[in-house]
């Protein structure tokens, strides 16, 4: 039944096949967004959380609402989300990710040398409060030409210890008297993990670069530092200084001698605000801001919260590591896009803090959705700002700031440290498993660990 | 199935006649009238979405791994340098050696049991639809679902389920996932529980086609129950055993879903797998991946695997004529 | 990825065992052997050990998991094995239906099985009619690189086709964050393609031309006579991919980040670490409680299938 003439048939499924790989191999275009001729701008930025409370859902869509309503030639589609080293590169090279999306002050860099973000300089600069920014946080998302490319937006946070009032009291312990040392942070973890079977009286995180993370922020309070930086901006790996030791010995003696850090060792941001909301956890180190997502995203009992500093060794190198959210629009969108991000972030995130009026209005709408008003950050601004605005709002704040005492009282005279900047990511990414190690494994060798890592850090670092 | 209406073209049976010939004609012309179109626009699903979706995307996998590639710039050919940076990669020998680890306790854990269950259960006189039932229920729970349901019985501590239950005769706690070495077999504990039953079923339908009379002969000899199991089960049984065998360790060489989910490779890297490693090499890097890396890998792993490919396929290929 | 194995047509092993389970029907033990009383009640009583077994770990999870999705979320943590000590939280399901929404993500589930599903069909018999009925010069050609991919595992694709969803031929668009990124993919699918052929290849020829003499062109051969002949193999066919389809899971993880899209294999996981833990485990629930039901209603379908991918595939 062979009908069909070979150099023929041959000819076309070349043509199919090449045609194929031509177009294939056409390279990546960048798809441009752009906006139609009717100067309608259709705006994806980013909501909240994946699963959080229909409350907050609603809060956030009256934010939607009067935004449209100030700018009707732009339509903003909200998508849920939440930044993971671990997710972000495929959602980055995906073109998935909304056109105002948040990254860490860690990936900045890297991204803006990248050309992954967009230069949002000029929108930037028209801001009435540019000049007004303190400029170390400023400087997270400027690139080396002086260009702002990602913008301070969501937040600006120091690392702080959180902990569960009840647990406290169920360990006997008097809830507006936090640790202040890890000396008794330790004795008040095995207190509570002793009254409570099951439950973890200290916790840490452990995974998808959190477990570095929080290892570096508890070797900065030790007075460590995990990565030296000399003038010329050479980086030397130190991750095997006295402090990051200090910091596994403290985990690793919670772990195995008084074995009061839960059943639980494989937890990372997600996870041990979940384990803390259902009670599970009764004090953990992550940055100060959480009360609002463990609210959002977890239900957590507002009367159950605690805050306080992270406790700082009797050095003069402890500091409390910072860290903070920076607003970045993808590279490949056109001015119109650009602006109307700009007008987005200026709206949600930003002008609140400076405009007595917004700052009003954000809070209303917020408090009217039980949505938590005045969770403590650092100032975008300026300190009297700050307190500026936290007057203005002081009618519509809900969350129990007179259990955040310990940390409000203290915030403005704590040593700060910003987080290494150089392959930050990759550097927390290799301190998970050590992490994890001390935890899992009552022999685990922390020098050896902790040289094996530095070994691989230096790599890294000298890669450029 | 007689078809009466008067078909589009007239000489749709040319293919017939030109066979009878025995050569085909020449010219574009009677490749047309031979029906060469037709058989192009029927090949044309399969052409464009094989050609797209795999034959293309093996080149390119060839293509990429020596080249240095991130999405973000411009690819650059690097020769072999892929292929060194994965060899020297520490992880790779612990990734490779979880693997194998995992492979072999989801042969010891999933390879006797549903032997062991099939063979039992095919002696059953009332209810066997129940039996097989009751162990396939498991496969039927979306794999996701299972992994996540046996994620929270495997919580540490005293007020984890498994360890409640475990308690109430004295043992325990286990620290289950949260320690090095139990993460891995509590993982296969979980895929083995999700699989098994699907393997029961497979061995109880070739233990079906045993001949009856193959049993009926050797009891004529005496054979006694183990002898005939021994004797006339177990060897009418070689072909699927074989085939299940290779199979799992190709699946298995694959695996992805279960340290994903439940340990992210943790602790201390104890449950990082290859094919988890060619994800993180991927997909992990928030400033953008390696994929040469990943692709060098994935090709080393698709080199050992063939050979268990060209196996299986001659195994079953001659079990299957025979 | 999976390989075929066979040469045989595919109905024979389902003829020949449906008689087997008749009065033909034995296994290793006898009916004499069944008279002795050491059989009896050795054989007997390994059994009800084996009933008991399978009811633990087989039925065991799943009805703890219907517990723990009305269980509040305290007892879960606190008190995992005793018996609603607060009392019974049906709410976690109410949120689980409304906040979480497991019916959206559970109908994308299966528009992405049922997508699939089609494409793997549509592929696998227009490319098998081709290459059994049809017979091109090229055939062969084909034929071998379709084989040749069942020798490449799935792993090799993730990079170089994920790239290739997010740049398609042609298209100029990326199909990312839609269905057609895991519906296309699927069809490519060497394993039906021939199984598919295979099984054309042993129907009658005979068949086909008595439909020719009659003048059928090669498009109504192959709807009215080659397909209907083919229920079985495409029974088969369908069974596996929408299994497969069912259970994928790094595939969609990569190519559906959309959430309003997200099957619930992507979905669940997203939302583990957000969402309190009883209306998670009630969502776990709700996400088991159909397919065991389908499970249920169609037994025997679904154990033919599961016995016939031992023979074919495993």
């Amino acid at each position: 039944m062979k009908s069909t003439r070979k150099p023929a048939a041959l000819v076309l499924v070349g043509a199919l096949t090449t045609g194929a790989l031509a177009a294939c191999s056409g390279g990546s275009d960048p798809q441009d967004e752009s906006t139609n001729s009717a100067g309608q701008v259709t705006l994806s930025v980013v909501s909240l959380l994946p699963g959080s409370t229909e409350e907050a859902v609603a809060a956030f869509e009256d934010q939607v609402a009067e935004f449209e309503k100030a700018n009707p030639d732009i339509d903003v589609q909200p998508e849920e989300y939440e930044w993971k080293a671990t997710t972000f590169a495929a959602q980055l090279a995906g073109g998935t990710l909304p056109d105002v999306f948040e990254i860490p002050f860690t990936d900045a860099q890297g991204l803006v040398e990248n050309g992954q973000l967009a230069d949002m300089d000029a929108q930037f600069r028209a801001l009435p409060y540019a000049d007004q920014f303190n400029p170390t946080i400023l400087e997270a998302g400027t690139g080396a030409d002086g260009h702002v490319y990602a913008i301070p937006a969501k937040n600006a946070y120091p690392v702080a210890l959180h902990y569960n009032r009840a647990l406290f009291e169920s360990a006997g312990l008097d809830p507006d008297q936090p640790p202040t040392t890890w000396e008794e942070v330790r004795e008040d973890a095995k207190k509570i993990a002793d009254a409570n079977p099951g439950v973890a009286g200290f916790a840490t995180m452990t995974q998808n670069n959190t477990g570095g993370w929080q290892l570096t922020a508890q070797t900065v309070a030790r007075g460590g530092r995990t990565v030296e930086t000399d003038a010329d901006q050479k980086a030397t790996a130190t991750l095997d200084n006295a402090g990051t030791k200090e910091a596994l010995q403290f985990l690793h003696d919670l772990r195995w001698e008084d074995e009061s850090m839960g059943g639980n060792f494989l937890l990372d941001w997600g996870s041990i605000n979940q384990e803390f909301a259902a009670g599970q956890v009764g004090m953990f180190t992550s940055g100060s801001d959480i009360y609002t997502s463990l609210v959002q995203t977890n239900a957590v009992d507002p009367d159950t919260y605690g805050l306080a500093p992270i406790p700082l060794s009797d050095t003069p190198e402890a500091a409390t590591l910072t860290g903070g959210t920076l607003a970045g629009v993808p590279a490949n969108v056109d001015d119109g896009v650009k602006d109307a991000a700009m007008k987005w972030i200026d709206f949600f995130y930003l002008n609140k803090l400076v405009d007595e009026d917004r700052a009003v209005a954000d809070a209303e709408t917020l408090a009217k959705n039980d949505q938590p008003v005045g969770t403590p950050v650092l100032p975008m601004f300026s300190k009297e700002q700050y307190e500026q605005n936290q007057e203005w709002i002081a009618d519509y704040v809900n969350v129990p700031l007179d259990q955040m005492t310990a940390f409000t009282d203290a915030m403005f005279d704590l040593p700060l440290a910003g987080e290494p900047s150089q392959k930050t990511q990759e550097v927390y990414a290799l301190l998970d498993p050590v992490v994890q190690a001390v935890l899992t494994d009552e022999n685990a060798d922390i020098d050896a660990l902790l040289a094996d890592a530095n070994t691989q850090a230096q790599a890294l670092l000298d890669q450029g | 199935m007689t078809v009466t209406t008067t078909p589009p073209r007239g000489d749709v049976a040319a293919p017939t006649r030109a066979a009878g010939t025995g050569r085909p004609r020449r010219g574009p012309a009677s490749w047309w009238r031979g029906g060469g179109l037709h058989s192009l626009v029927f090949l044309l699903p399969l052409l464009v979405i094989f050609g797209v979706f795999s034959w293309f995307p093996i080149v390119r996998a060839v293509i990429m791994s020596v080249q240095e590639t991130n999405l973000v710039t411009d690819p650059t050919f690097v020769g072999l340098d892929n292929f060194r940076h994965v060899l020297a990669d520490p992880l790779l020998w612990k990734a490779v050696q979880n693997t194998l680890y995992f492979a072999f306790l989801a042969l010891l854990f999933g390879y006797p049991v549903p032997l062991v269950a099939a063979v039992l259960m095919r002696e059953v006189r009332r209810a066997r639809g129940l039996y097989s039932a009751l162990a396939y229920l498991p496969v039927v729970v979306p794999p996701v679902v299972a992994v996540l349901l046996w994620k929270f019985f495997y919580k540490g501590g005293p007020t984890g389920v498994f360890n409640t239950v475990l308690g109430w005769v004295g043992l325990g706690p286990y620290p289950w996932l949260q320690d090095a070495s139990w993460a891995m077999p509590s993982l296969v504990l979980a895929a083995t529980w999700a699989g098994a039953g699907g393997t029961v079923i497979i061995y109880l339908a070739a233990l079906t086609s045993v001949p009856a009379e193959l049993y009926d002969a050797a009891e004529v000899d005496g054979a006694g129950l183990w002898r005939k199991i021994w004797h006339v089960t177990l060897p009418q049984l070689r072909g699927v055993l074989f085939i299940t065998l290779i199979l799992q360790v190709i699946g298995t060489a694959q695996v992805f879903l279960e340290p994903y989910l439940f340990t992210g490779g943790g602790p201390n890297n104890a449950t990082v797998t290859v094919l988890l490693l060619i994800y993180r090499y991927a997909f992990q890097n928030s400033l953008g991946g390696d994929y040469g890396a990943a692709t060098a890998l994935s090709l080393m792993l698709a080199a050992v695997l063939a050979v268990f490919s060209v196996l299986y396929f001659r195994l079953t290929r001659s079990w299957s004529t025979s | 990825m999976t390989l075929s194995p066979t040469d045989r047509p595919r109905p024979a092993p389902t003829a020949r065992r449906r008689p087997a389970a008749d009065d033909g029907d034995r296994g290793a033990l006898s009916a004499p052997d069944w008279r002795r009383p050491a059989v009896r009640w050795g054989m007997g009583g390994t059994h009800v050990l084996l009933l008991v077994l399978l009811v633990v770990v087989g039925l065991g999870p799943m009805l703890l998991l219907a517990k723990y999705a009305v269980t509040p979320t305290q007892d879960i943590l606190r008190t995992p094995m005793a018996l609603f000590p607060h009392g019974v939280a049906w709410e976690n399901l109410e949120r689980a239906w409304n906040d979480v929404q497991i019916s959206r993500y559970f109908m994308n589930t299966v528009w992405l099985a049922l997508g699939s599903w089609a494409s793997q069909i549509v592929v696998a018999t227009t490319g098998g009619y081709a290459l059994s009925v049809l017979r091109p010069r090229y055939g062969r050609v084909v034929q071998a690189l379709v084989l040749s991919t069942m020798f490449v595992p799935a792993v090799v694709l993730l990079v170089p086709l994920y790239l290739t969803i997010l740049d398609p031929p042609l298209l100029g668009r990326s199909l990312v964050d839609s269905f057609w990124a895991v519906w296309l993919p699927a069809g490519a699918s060497a394993f039906n393609v021939l199984l598919v052929q295979r099984f054309f290849d042993n129907l009658p020829r005979e068949v086909f031309e008595a439909a020719r003499v009659d003048g059928a062109g090669p498009y109504r051969l192959f709807w009215s006579v080659v397909l209907p002949m083919s229920k079985p193999i495409l029974g088969v066919v369908s069974v596996f991919a929408v299994i497969a389809a069912w259970k994928d899971f790094l595939w969609p993880l990569l190519v559906l980040k959309d959430p309003a899209i997200q099957p619930l294999s992507v979905r669940l996981p997203a939302i583990e670490a957000s969402t309190d833990l009883g209306v998670f485990l009630a969502s776990l629930a709700i996400a088991t409680v159909l397919p065991v039901a389908m499970f249920l209603v169609f037994q025997r379908l679904f154990l033919r299938g599961a016995g016939l991918g031992g023979a074919v595939k495993g």
